[in-house]
């Protein structure tokens, strides 16, 4: 094993690889739609809520008028009229002044739960009693206030305390028709006390809502959370109450029922009147915001002191609300607008109005769970089986598509899938899966790379070994200058190309005696390793056997019988062997199966004459009796040995030829006899044209000069 | 390499076509194995038609050979017919017509070998 594969990794590749891959990325999922499942436990769910702030910011609600005014007691109204609180009567004045408008209906966002301090029978509790007196006959502000709330329908806020605290009470307005499935009962916000107005004021004013939102978590946002669900209707006291803005918007309709859409799931709507507003199962509606403005918030100051006519405030909502510096409260909205809370009350009353909220109905988060899944199980089925990059691009679109349809949701039908959340859980599998897919194709490179390498080295050790054959072989050939050391009465020469790295041809030349010298020239049956090991055997055997005895012919029958011993391939020479005499120029020869040499003498080219003493090739028959032929050289003769690599050399349509070796032998220039056998060698390399050596190629030539004079 | 063979009078006539070389030889004479299993005695004679027969290597002699030796040991008749002239003279310079019996023509070898 390399160094660089550790156990660990070893390890981790063994478990991915679970299950042909796939154990892992099935065990991924699962945890995935388990998460997916319980999102509002995990961190995720942040993620969850950015991304459906993405989508409102992408397409915020559109607000076509102005339908809710907020009279503001801002700043400038505090610099004009006093600290807050205000003493009561101010309030009636106010209220009195928006009533001269004939609004639709009057909510205020502030909670008047103990006597006024400024009411004279208090101060006068403080004062002798002459003084006291005097203060006596002033009127009651809370008295005032309560007039004025009585004027026109107007509804108060209430607190839905999770606990008893002292000075709570609860409202005295419960709806009066609230038709709705009790067993969604348990689903809705339930609040066992309330901080309400004084009795007196809850009894003039004509209803109470409810004025607490249901951020989300602070860590949401760095100051407070968002505000993206407020609740329609809780109970208090097990009594139900609507919201402030939707408790408005009833008591301009006249006061009538209010239905919840829904069952023991929980809330799909709230119905007042011809309005309904979609819920979740909690009743809380998922308020689609629309971008802040100024437009309608008035000051109480300019309302007061007559800068500003009621008139405006005809057929519309009104809500007075505390705007001064420190004394209002601030919400987050998922468009980023710092805003005050009273906004939030605009928001829904607009959004009842409009029929309009985000819809995310309990079978959505289901619906997420199902593409979770389906998408998971499509990379787990598909991503083993495609190559890396191609699975990347999978991944890559699948999760674009995803994503996309969130966006696609929400503008078409307000929607909120989450696209993004499914598309982060599919990525632990899918990188599973693609982990695993890398890991088996490092594998497969790296087995690859070892069969290569291994087959390298192969062909290296062969290609070694058969380089060190052929040398052996090339070794075993004499070279005849070196045998005839200058030996003035013959020039002999030899080429031996095998076809292959080793070939089955060979030559000789060695002195058997002073005056005697052998010529050979083999070709064993084939080509190649099997063909050169005989030819190594073949070329031994007659060597010794052709020194011994003086017969020619009976040395050939000896060759075969030793030869056609141990011959179990079946392989056959073809041979011509001679002996010359070097002094007479007498040569003997014999020929198995050979092709006849070429004799040039005086500028003529002839056949040495075998047709009458040839055999068949050596070990063809195994006992063929080969007669020896004989012939007188004549000084300056030329003999021209050849296998078939020459005769039979190949151009692709036409053979060499012994008649295209013999004009060859006839036009070159005589002289040195290494330089003639080259240019015969060039000559057949030239006909073949570049086309590999159909067979060894073997030339022999030897001059015999005759015996010198002296 | 395919041999297509036929009977004609008490003689197995079989088609050689092609180069029988080294490259052929091993597949010439797998081919013609079961032939030759078939030649024995008191069997009809196998008979070679070389007429098309372009050229015979000593790889393509080596298999004549070994068929020729097949042939005489299970006592069977094995023989060659209408060699072209180029195979011809392969046949001459090795003096194979010594080794595998030769004939002219196929009519001339299924006289002699039909007998």
């Amino acid at each position: 094993m390399s160094p660089a594969v550790g156990p660990a990794p070893g390890r981790l590749a063994a478990l991915l690889g679970l299950g042909r891959g796939r154990l892992v990325p099935l065990l991924l999922l699962a945890l995935a739609g388990l998460t997916l499942f319980h999102i509002e436990r995990t961190p995720l769910a942040e993620l969850q809520a950015g991304q459906f702030d993405r989508y409102q910011r992408l397409a915020p609600r559109e607000r076509h008028d102005e339908p809710v005014i907020v009279v503001g007691i801002d700043s400038q109204s505090l610099v004009d009229y006093g600290q807050w609180p205000w003493p009561r009567d101010i309030i009636a004045r106010l209220l009195a002044r928006i009533g001269e408008g004939r609004p639709l209906a009057v909510g205020i966002d502030a909670v008047f739960a103990e006597r006024d301090q400024t009411a004279p029978a208090r101060i006068a509790r403080r004062l002798p009693a002459d003084q006291a007196a005097l203060l006596a006959g002033l009127p009651d502000p809370d008295k005032q206030l309560a007039r004025a709330l009585a004027a026109t329908p107007t509804v108060l806020a209430t607190v839905g305390l999770s606990r008893e605290l002292p000075g709570a009470r609860l409202p005295i307005h419960p709806l009066p028709l609230f038709r709705h499935d009790p067993a969604l009962e348990p689903r809705l916000p339930q609040y066992p006390s309330a901080l309400s107005s004084l009795d007196l004021l809850q009894q003039a004013a004509a209803g109470e809502g409810l004025i607490n939102a249901t951020p989300g978590r602070l860590s949401d946002h760095a100051d407070r959370g968002v505000v993206r669900r407020v609740p329609t209707v809780a109970l208090l006291g097990q009594r139900p109450l609507l919201s402030l803005p939707l408790e408005m918007v009833r008591q301009a309709l006249g006061g009538g029922e209010v239905e919840a859409e829904g069952d023991a799931y929980g809330m799909r709507a709230i119905r007042i009147g011809d309005y309904r507003l979609p819920t979740q199962a909690n009743g809380e509606v998922f308020l689609h915001y629309g971008r802040s403005t100024a437009n309608y918030y008035l000051s109480a100051r300019d309302l007061l002191n007559g800068d500003l006519s009621p008139d405006i405030f005809a057929d519309r909502f009104v809500i007075v609300a505390l705007l001064g510096t420190g004394l209002q409260d601030r919400v987050i909205t998922p468009l980023g607008d710092n805003l005050p809370g009273v906004d939030v009350h605009v928001q829904v009353i607009e959004s009842l109005l409009d029929q309009h909220a985000l819809r995310r109905p309990a079978w959505l988060p289901t619906l997420e769970l199902a593409t979770l899944l389906i998408a998971g199980l499509l990379l787990i089925g598909s991503v083993p089986i495609l190559r890396p990059r191609l699975a990347g691009l999978t991944f890559v679109l699948l999760a674009g598509a995803i994503v996309g349809a969130g966006y696609l949701a929400f503008l078409a039908g307000n929607w909120l899938f989450d696209g993004a959340s499914i598309a982060l859980l599919l990525a632990p599998p899918f990188i599973a899966l693609l982990a695993n897919t890398l890991i088996a194709a490092d594998l497969r490179r790296r087995a690859a790379e070892r069969d290569l390498q291994r087959s390298r080295e192969e062909a290296a050790r062969i290609a070694g070994e058969l380089g060190a054959a052929r040398s052996i072989q090339m070794g075993m050939l004499p070279d005849p200058a070196k045998v005839l050391q200058g030996d003035p009465r013959i020039d002999a020469a030899a080429i031996l190309e095998p076809a292959l790295a080793v070939g089955g041809d060979y030559y000789d030349c060695f002195r058997i005696d002073a005056r005697r010298l052998c010529l050979a020239v083999a070709d064993v049956s084939g080509k190649g390793l099997p063909a050169s090991l005989f030819m190594a055997i073949a070329k031994a055997l007659s060597g010794v056997l052709m020194r011994r005895h003086g017969e020619l012919g009976k040395a050939a029958g000896d060759i075969e019988i030793e030869l056609s011993r141990e011959n179990p391939s079946s392989l056959f020479v073809t041979a011509f062997i001679a002996v010359l005499d070097l002094d007479s120029g007498e040569m003997e020869y014999i020929c198995a199966g050979h092709d006849a040499p070429l004799l040039l003498r005086a500028g003529e080219i002839q056949r040495i004459d075998t047709s009458t003493v040839a055999g068949p090739p050596l070990c063809a028959l195994g006992d063929y009796p080969y007669e020896t032929g004989r012939i007188a050289l004549q000084p300056g003769d030329t003999l021209c040995l050849f296998t078939d690599g020459v005769s039979e050399a190949s151009d692709g349509n036409a053979l060499f030829g012994s008649e295209r070796l013999g004009d060859l032998l006839r036009q070159l220039p005589p002289g040195d006899v290494d330089l003639l056998c080259c240019a015969l060698r060039d000559a057949v390399r030239r006909f073949e044209a570049g086309l590999p050596a159909a067979d060894d190629l073997t030339l022999l030539v030897a001059r015999w000069q005759g015996r010198p004079a002296n | 390499m395919k041999l297509p063979a036929q009977q004609r009078d008490g003689t197995i006539v079989v088609s050689v076509s092609g180069r029988i070389d080294h490259a052929t030889s091993e597949e010439f004479s797998t081919a013609l194995a079961p032939l030759l299993d078939a030649c024995q005695q008191g069997t009809p004679a196998l008979l070679l038609d070389f007429s098309c027969v372009e050229y015979i290597s000593s790889a393509g002699l080596r298999v004549l050979m070994m068929a020729s030796r097949q042939a005489k040991a299970q006592k069977g008749s094995f023989g060659i017919a209408s060699l072209t002239p180029l195979v011809q003279e392969v046949f001459a310079i090795s003096r194979f017509n010594l080794i595998v019996p030769c004939y002219a023509s196929v009519d001339a070898a299924c006289k002699v070998l039909g007998q």
